[in-house]
């Protein structure tokens, strides 16, 4: 923890540094989901009509759009954290996992905002307070993980070989499609569940809309699975990230 | 009471860095291994708490390595390095700062870099201010600095975090007359306060007249260490074109 006012500044670094001579400034945390919100509704419902069951095809979509844009934007952001911090890197010892870690925490202060306008949302559309809601926490604590794993074994990568940066872009564009994001799980392929099912995201993202629109628990053996994952993920990206850390100063 | 140790201490770098995927893949079924080139070999010494070492040496001798190693950010490949209490590493000033942000928001950013809490950085902001002689411009973003005001705001926030070693390369180089004064003064009183200076120059009468002792590198070897006088006369007899 003796590092803790640094990580404080960092991610304060982050949130002042990205909105600075814009007018709108950090109101863009919020335009920038909701602009993708409208249009995505737009196509997705009224030119496309994607089956959302009972619940309006906006909300069904924005509380999964509001958990994968965190997912996106940290892992885009983080893979470049370390290598942006080229100049510290080579000068000063600081922990660097420190990076990586400011990175997703300033996202995450992003996506709470996001997570305020979702509130009003549901309310406006008349979703209630259900119970189920209060193991949101818990789904986002082994999201976290999953995203932080990811985002050391990327962020580290990066250092030795640009080439993650170039193909993270694509690799996050297929991961949405995959992911029931826009789409309900049951529009997937009977053929392809098996595979859908190897991915970590899937039942995170049912697990947030079971709870906070259905008012039913996590399909388990699925939100375990992924918990796994994630902790698996975790443990492995940071002992993988500490071990290429001794390196980066040799090769950025 | 030592400050820095140097035990046996070498570093070594990969020549051409593999960094396509490509040939680091075909790398693996070479036999033979990339080369290596030694930037250290077999480096001892060692600076005691107020006790100023100087670094002279051609380009590429290792000089800035040495550096690397004391402030961590790099791992010796065999011996080892042992150093005691806080290091404030004045190179390149500024290293942390975001060019967005003010001056006040970097002095709190880049004083937690180096290690300083919050609470003592609130304790030192108008020094460090008013030694950087920015009062007008702290809440000016450092990018409208030029590029003097830019390094003593630096300097400044550096040199106020108290540091048991100083770390310096060539940054007297770039200031103006003024700036390198204050500079200078500065670290005297840094000698006074017991910090461990070590001091990376090719401005061989600074290191004359500033260092108890002298390390003369060369290649990746110590040549020779000891009286500055004498370390000078070496490296001049050795490179007569300085």
């Amino acid at each position: 923890m003796k590092y803790k006012d640094l990580l404080i500044e960092l991610v304060k670094r982050e949130i002042k540094a990205r909105y600075k001579q814009s007018i709108l400034g950090y109101a863009w945390v919020i335009l920038v989901p909701l602009l993708n919100l409208i249009v995505l509704t737009v196509v997705f419902s009224y030119f496309i009509k994607i089956p959302s069951g009972g619940t309006p095809y906006v909300i069904f979509l924005f509380t999964g759009l509001v958990p994968w844009t965190f997912t996106a934007n940290s892992i885009s952001v983080a893979t470049q954290s370390v290598i942006s911090n080229t100049s510290l890197i080579t000068k000063i010892y600081l922990p660097r996992e420190i990076f990586p870690i400011a990175t997703i925490l300033a996202k995450m202060v992003d996506f709470l905002l996001t997570c305020l306008v979702l509130v009003v949302l549901l309310i406006v559309f008349g979703v209630s307070f259900k119970l189920t809601m209060l193991f949101v926490p818990v789904i986002f604590f082994f999201h976290f993980l999953l995203i932080l794993g990811i985002s050391f074994f990327l962020s580290a990568a990066n250092v030795f070989f640009r080439d993650v940066e170039n193909v993270i872009g694509v690799f996050l564009t297929i991961w949405m499609y995959v992911t029931p994001v826009l789409y309900p799980q049951e529009l997937i392929p009977h053929a392809f569940v098996p595979f859908f099912n190897l991915n970590p995201m899937m039942p995170i993202i049912n697990s947030y809309r079971n709870t906070i629109l259905y008012g039913t628990m996590p399909a388990w053996p699925s939100f375990v699975y992924a918990v796994v994952f994630s902790v698996v993920v975790f443990v492995l990206g940071y002992k993988f990230f500490k071990n290429r850390a001794r390196y980066f100063a040799d090769v950025i | 009471m030592n400050a820095i140790q140097f035990d046996k201490v070498s570093k070594k770098f990969r020549k051409g860095k593999k960094l396509l995927l490509k040939e680091a893949l075909l790398d693996m079924f070479k036999p033979e291994k990339t080369e290596v080139f030694w930037a250290l070999k077999d480096v001892s010494f060692e600076v005691k708490k107020g006790e100023t070492l100087g670094i002279i040496g051609p380009n590429g001798s290792g000089k800035s390595t040495i550096l690397k190693l004391i402030a961590g950010v790099m791992d010796p490949e065999e011996g080892r390095v042992v150093t005691y209490g806080r290091i404030a590493p004045l190179i390149e000033l500024g290293a942390g700062f975001h060019p967005e942000l003010s001056g006040r928001e970097n002095i709190f950013l880049n004083g937690s870099i180096l290690g300083l809490k919050n609470s003592e950085i609130e304790k030192q902001y108008m020094n460090i201010v008013k030694f950087a002689e920015l009062e007008d411009f702290i809440d000016t973003p450092v990018k409208h600095y030029s590029s003097g005001m830019y390094m003593r705001l630096g300097f400044s926030i550096a040199v106020h975090t108290d540091p048991d070693i100083l770390l310096v390369d060539e940054i007297l180089a770039v200031g103006d007359t003024n700036f390198q004064k204050k500079c200078m003064t500065v670290m005297q009183s840094f000698k006074k306060r017991q910090t461990a200076i070590v001091y990376v120059s090719h401005d061989l009468d600074t290191i004359a007249n500033f260092c108890d002792e002298v390390l003369y590198l060369k290649n990746g070897k110590p040549v020779f260490k000891g009286d500055p006088q004498k370390a000078i006369s070496k490296y001049l007899n050795e490179n007569p074109q300085q």
